[in-house]
């Protein structure tokens, strides 16, 4: 039975006789300073290609995923929330919260390094873990204030198009309307 | 002419008492220009009433039209001003979604100052975030991660 904790312990190896770092589940990591980072980030998201961020974030969903004993979706959103927290942690991507407003799952990324203005490269990130996560497609479209809705692939360019147009988090939420399956 | 032109001519004959080199010689020059000031005059006006040659991209209708007015207040409430949407934000939270908005519920008084906001009015957060702010009965309460997830993915526009 999970108990809904992370155990950070053992978490990366260090091999400093092959100057190489791994993580847990045995991907090697590499340490990089934030205004690296933030330049390379900055550039890929110029060029409209953000997919080695969604790839890192997949990275971090499959570390998240080896932490769980059952899958995410039937688990509380506390235990999900406390192993991805930790992960998204221990790989220095900030502090990760989940809100709900509405129907929509906001996720809040506090304390990120400062990539991109317009916080694709968070963006990016997110949706890959997630997606890895919930093995399921899904985007994180920012919403200002470090907070990002989670929505169908389908329908990002559309809140994104609000948001660049100057609708907040609220007003996001309220031209949204829960649509079950048939 | 004759006049004026004697009148220098007197003023000229006392400059040239006086400093015969400078003075005298502007004092000439303007009597030369008085004695020919019909001939240039003329010559300046018919270079000004010829029209001159105006490249295509001249706006030469641009005097004749007025200036556009400034703005006014109606004008400042086109796109770049509903973005705030302060007075939605104010409203607390147990206004009701859309439906009981529009249907005969008396308006608040920022929609009346608004009346034909493009926002919908249905969510009425206050800035933080709120469990079943909208529609309560139709939303169950998450009890998993995946019923969460089945939530926010369902979403689409209006």
């Amino acid at each position: 039975m999970h108990d809904g904790r992370f155990d950070p312990s053992g978490f990366y190896e260090f091999n400093l006789t092959d100057g190489m770092v791994r993580a847990r589940t045995g991907e090697r990591v590499v340490i990089l300073s934030e205004d690296v980072l933030s330049a390379l980030v900055a550039a890929a998201a110029r060029d409209g290609d953000l997919t080695p961020l969604r790839r890192l974030g997949e990275l971090l969903g499959e570390q998240v995923l080896g932490g769980l004993d059952r899958p995410a979706s039937v688990l509380s959103p506390e235990a999900v929330l406390g192993h991805a927290s930790a992960v998204t942690a221990l790989f220095g991507w900030g502090r990760l919260a989940f809100e709900r407003w509405g129907s929509g799952l906001v996720i809040a990324l506090r304390d990120k390094p400062e990539l991109d203005e317009d916080e694709l490269g968070a963006a990016a990130l997110l949706g890959g873990m997630f997606s890895e996560i919930s093995q399921r497609q899904v985007s994180c479209v920012p919403t200002g204030d470090s907070k990002f809705i989670m929505v169908d692939f389908e329908v990002a360019e559309t809140v994104w198009g609000w948001f660049k147009d100057g609708a907040d988090l609220p007003a996001i939420v309220g031209m949204l309307e829960a649509k079950r399956a048939s | 002419m004759s006049d004026r032109e004697d009148r220098l001519r007197s003023l000229l004959d006392k400059v040239r008492a006086k400093r015969p080199d400078e003075r005298a010689t502007r004092a000439a020059d303007a009597l030369d220009r008085i004695r020919t000031a019909s001939g240039t005059t003329a010559a300046v006006q018919v270079q000004s009433s010829r029209p001159a040659p105006v490249p295509s991209s001249f706006p030469t209708q641009l005097p004749a039209s007025p200036l556009p007015e400034p703005p006014t207040s109606p004008a400042l409430e086109s796109p770049t001003r509903y973005s705030s949407q302060p007075p939605r934000v104010e409203r607390p939270l147990s206004v009701g979604p859309r439906a009981r908005v529009s249907s005969g519920a008396p308006a608040v008084a920022s929609q009346s100052r608004r009346p034909e906001s493009i926002r919908p009015q249905s969510v009425a957060p206050t800035g933080q975030p709120v469990i079943y702010a909208t529609d309560p009965p139709e939303l169950p309460r998450a009890k998993t991660f995946g019923d969460l997830l089945e939530l926010t993915l369902s979403l689409r526009p209006r």
